[in-house]
């Protein structure tokens, strides 16, 4: 089972795919090369956990690879348990949940971002933003209490880039107002404070005036925010 | 590893100071717990945002005044009065303290007669109670009733007078302690969240504004209304300042001109409200005839309260003001109103009582004030005030009862356009708490002259709590513009403090200036209220005397402040100077060690990123005093990316 690894990870970007350098600090893994990609395709090969509870020694290999307590992942594995289907409940290794049934977690039901939250968590080849457990266990592991400030602004890029091109033009930026200020007609910026706004953010954050904001200079602006780390937090 | 080494004085202070940091937060959490209403006011700022919970905070705020001020009342003037006046001590003597005033020629002074007519329709009971006179007049109620009672009994003396003036004084100075603690406060909340980084605002807002904490409907969209409000109102206060920094000389002149125009109509619109306030006040101590002349000022008040600020809106309209400074403006108007319509009509019931300040033409010869129609002066202003304060609920009940739920029911049940526009009632925080204000300040005013007062005004803030609270819940809607609280409270704190400076201002011109009245009240026999301290004060025992002289002398009081106010600051910044100097003594005796490189000491446990010389192997000197308080240092999680 390929498990993706993400704690002590340095994100870098390199063009348009995301690669991930690891370095193991734990001395479990006998592994001869500390180099590991943090994002792998999935396979579909499940291992070991067949019962609905939690083995121990996969609990804290989770905790290791992640930034949650054992706590954390136990109410996640709960949590996770009651979306899926009464067959599907055995094998919670590989099952998917539908992106539908994740958008019912209190949570995450009320968060203008919840779609693009999901579709970026997601490693489904399918792009439907359905989650297995681990990719679950990854959404809350960004947004918890304990992830540093470069996963939280990593992953804050990635979700307001709603066409996935790396980074945040135009239309991401409007999307993005639109989905702070509400989706209704009434609760909208007219088209001409929008075009305002958007010069303004460019004007501040656009540092090589290319027209998009990158991720560094997104971390640049994000940097300066004292409570950006304790608002970009979801606990179950 | 070496600890870093102590004195164990310093020790036994930062033990003191951490235990005391510990109870004081121990304290505040339970004061918490047992505040007043406390679910209620969080449910409301869940539900309709932090301005509208401030409103309920500040009227919370003003009912545990008014109840403190009243049980300061009762406890020291109510209770002995009722006391003394049911209960004869063997050995008392109610003889006033030194016969000040010479009382012969003076019958014209001494005609007060409160007592009501033997028979009296029941109506009239109800008419009483509303303007305060007839069985109300001569009760625990007004200032009429108190008597100068000096008693002394076996080894216990209790002197009326002195506690009734004793009482009003320390009633004001402990609001005015209670306001200035309240609003230091605020300011503190306000000057941390002035951190403001201006060149990156939008994208700040824009990227980090989000709150993924927020669960529930209604949450997500109060803030998501915030936000909406927030990004409009910088837009448009941009959008304003570049055309202003864009027009053409002539355009300017011309803006401006036409903006001291509509500055002059709305005074003279306000100077209008006080003519009247003035015109109907004086006409109303002429002739007490019927019910709706006794209460002609305060209708008049509030008819002008109501109209003048919203043809003052209508004007700002056309002033065309960035929104930031329109909503300033128009607070500051509607502050002006009242505050100064409330001192105008005071400055009439002054003008009456004392001829227009020449005490000694007209009426006002023999006794020093209006005796032919005020021959319990007092009485008369406590009166006054009351009408106002009973008036000001019976208005707010009637607005809830015939304006805001009618208007309800008309906007959910008639589905016509122009009442759709109109559209369900919006909780203005500025107006209602400037009413609150205003309510108080009439308190103010009154409690000297009218003790039960202040608990009239908690059992009247109490009701409306309730009232202003149902009334939110179920016929208003969430506002589109939320109001930003932090500034806008020391504001209204500020407004506060003004009001109370205007009640003040009565109280010394009535303590020490009017002649009290001959006949009723317990300084009918000084020549002014004040005296009676002095008096008093006289008849201590001289030891007695010298020791007050002294402890009131500029080098005893002066020295004992500062030392208070210094003990009572933050006791890390005694620490920190502690540190220091013991540092600095200790640099003096050891010699200096060769300072340690980078590069030798690669394992030393970094305390957030900053090295931390303290556990330096071998070094005994403690440079680092703030090695004992890790929250001093900075938050670790964020690093500046060098581009």
């Amino acid at each position: 089972m390929q498990i993706r690894l993400y704690r002590n990870c340095q994100v870098e970007q390199e063009g348009e795919v995301w690669f991930a350098l690891v370095k193991f600090v734990s001395a479990r893994n006998k592994d001869e090369s500390n180099q590991r990609l943090c994002r792998t395709n999935r396979t579909n090969n499940t291992m070991g956990a067949t019962a609905s509870k939690l083995p121990k020694d996969q609990l804290s290999e989770y905790q290791e690879l992640t930034f949650l307590t054992k706590q954390e992942i136990l109410l996640a594995h709960k949590r996770f348990n009651e979306l899926l289907e009464r067959e599907d409940r055995q094998q919670i290794g590989g099952s998917r949940v539908p992106m539908n049934k994740i958008l019912t977690l209190p949570e995450l039901k009320s968060n203008p971002f919840r779609r693009r939250i999901c579709q970026v968590f997601s490693t489904s080849d399918l792009r439907d933003g359905s989650l297995s457990f681990e990719d679950f266990l990854d959404l809350l592991s960004a947004f918890s209490d304990s992830a540093t400030l470069e996963i939280k602004s990593h992953y804050a890029f990635r979700i307001f880039d709603f066409d996935d091109d790396g980074t945040l033009d135009t239309g991401d930026l409007e999307k993005l107002v639109n989905c702070l200020t509400g989706e209704m007609d009434n609760t909208r910026l007219t088209s001409e404070e929008m075009k305002q706004l958007i010069n303004n953010i460019l004007e501040e954050s656009d540092i090589d005036k290319d027209g998009t904001v990158n991720l560094s200079e997104f971390q640049h602006v994000i940097s300066r925010s004292p409570d950006f780390v304790s608002s970009f937090k979801i606990v179950l | 590893m070496k600890v870093p080494v102590v004195t164990r004085w310093g020790s036994w202070r930062i033990h003191q100071s951490k235990a005391f940091r510990r109870f004081r937060e121990d304290a505040k959490d339970v004061l918490a717990k047992l505040a007043l209403w406390r679910k209620t006011i969080h449910k409301i700022g869940g539900h309709f945002g932090g301005g509208v919970q401030s409103y309920f905070l500040f009227l919370r705020f003003l009912v545990i005044l008014n109840l403190l001020s009243f049980l300061l009342m009762a406890s020291f003037v109510i209770i002995p009065s009722i006391v003394f006046n049911t209960v004869s001590f063997s050995g008392s003597s109610s003889i006033d303290s030194l016969p000040s005033v010479n009382m012969t020629g003076k019958e014209e002074c001494l005609r007060y007669d409160p007592n009501p007519e033997a028979l009296t329709v029941f109506y009239t009971y109800f008419l009483d109670l509303l303007s305060g006179t007839g069985f109300m007049e001569y009760s625990y109620m007004f200032y009429g009733f108190y008597n100068n009672t000096l008693v002394i009994s076996s080894g216990f003396s209790y002197n009326i007078p002195l506690a009734y003036l004793l009482t009003a004084a320390f009633y004001f100075l402990f609001c005015l302690a209670c306001i200035i603690v309240r609003s230091v406060r605020c300011s503190h909340r306000l000057q941390l969240k002035h951190t403001v980084l201006v060149p990156s605002g939008y994208s700040m807002l824009i990227f980090t504004g989000w709150d993924y904490g927020l669960q529930g409907e209604r949450a997500t969209q109060l803030k998501q209304n915030n936000l909406l409000y927030q990004l409009q109102v910088d837009l448009e206060e941009e959008r304003i300042k570049q055309k202003a920094a864009s027009l053409t000389l002539t355009q300017t002149v011309g803006l401006y001109s036409f903006r001291i125009f509509l500055h002059l109509v709305v005074l003279a619109m306000i100077v209008g409200a006080f003519f009247g306030i003035a015109a109907a006040t004086q006409f109303s101590q002429v002739s007490i005839v019927g019910l709706l002349l006794e209460y002609l000022p305060s209708i008049v008040m509030t008819t002008s309260n109501f109209v003048v600020p919203f043809m003052c809106d209508q004007v700002a309209r056309f002033e065309k003001y960035s929104p930031s400074v329109t909503i300033i403006l128009a607070l500051l108007r509607a502050v002006i109103l009242r505050l100064v319509s409330l001192a105008v009509l005071l400055y009439s019931l002054w003008k009456q009582i004392t001829c227009d300040g020449d005490v000694n033409t007209g009426k006002c010869t023999p006794c020093s004030y209006n005796s032919e129609q005020y021959q319990c002066w007092e009485t008369r202003v406590g009166q006054e005030m009351y009408k106002l304060t009973l008036f000001d609920f019976l208005i707010t009940i009637a607005m809830l009862v015939l304006v805001e739920f009618p208007r309800r029911f008309v906007v959910d049940n008639c589905s016509c356009k122009l009442v759709q526009w109109v559209g369900r009632q919006e909780f203005l925080v500025p107006s209602n708490i400037l009413a609150l204000v205003y309510g108080q300040t009439v308190v103010w005013a009154g409690a000297l002259f009218c003790p039960l007062l202040p608990i009239i005004n908690t059992i009247k803030f109490i009701i409306i709590f309730y009232c202003k609270k149902g009334t939110l819940f179920q016929n208003c809607r969430p506002a589109l513009r939320t109001f930003r609280s932090t500034s806008s409270n020391f504001f209204f704190f500020l407004v506060l403090l003004i009001g109370l400076m205007l009640a003040s201002v009565v109280l010394i011109y009535s303590v020490a200036i009017i002649h009290p009245s001959y006949d009723c009240g317990p300084f009918r026999f000084s020549e002014t209220m004040w005296l009676v301290v002095p008096n008093t004060f006289h008849s201590l025992s001289n030891t007695t005397q010298e020791f007050l002289f002294y402890a009131g002398s500029q080098a005893f009081s002066i020295p004992l402040f500062i030392f208070s106010w210094s003990e009572g600051r933050d006791k890390q910044f005694l620490v920190k100077q502690i540190k220091e100097i013991a540092a600095l003594s200790k640099e003096e005796q050891e010699p200096q060690q060769p300072p340690r490189s980078q590069a030798q000491w690669n394992g030393a446990p970094h305390w957030g990123g900053q090295h931390n010389p303290a556990f330096d192997p071998d070094t005994g000197m403690m440079t680092q005093p703030r090695a004992f308080f890790p929250d001093e240092f900075e938050n670790p999680g964020l690093h500046y990316r060098e581009e």
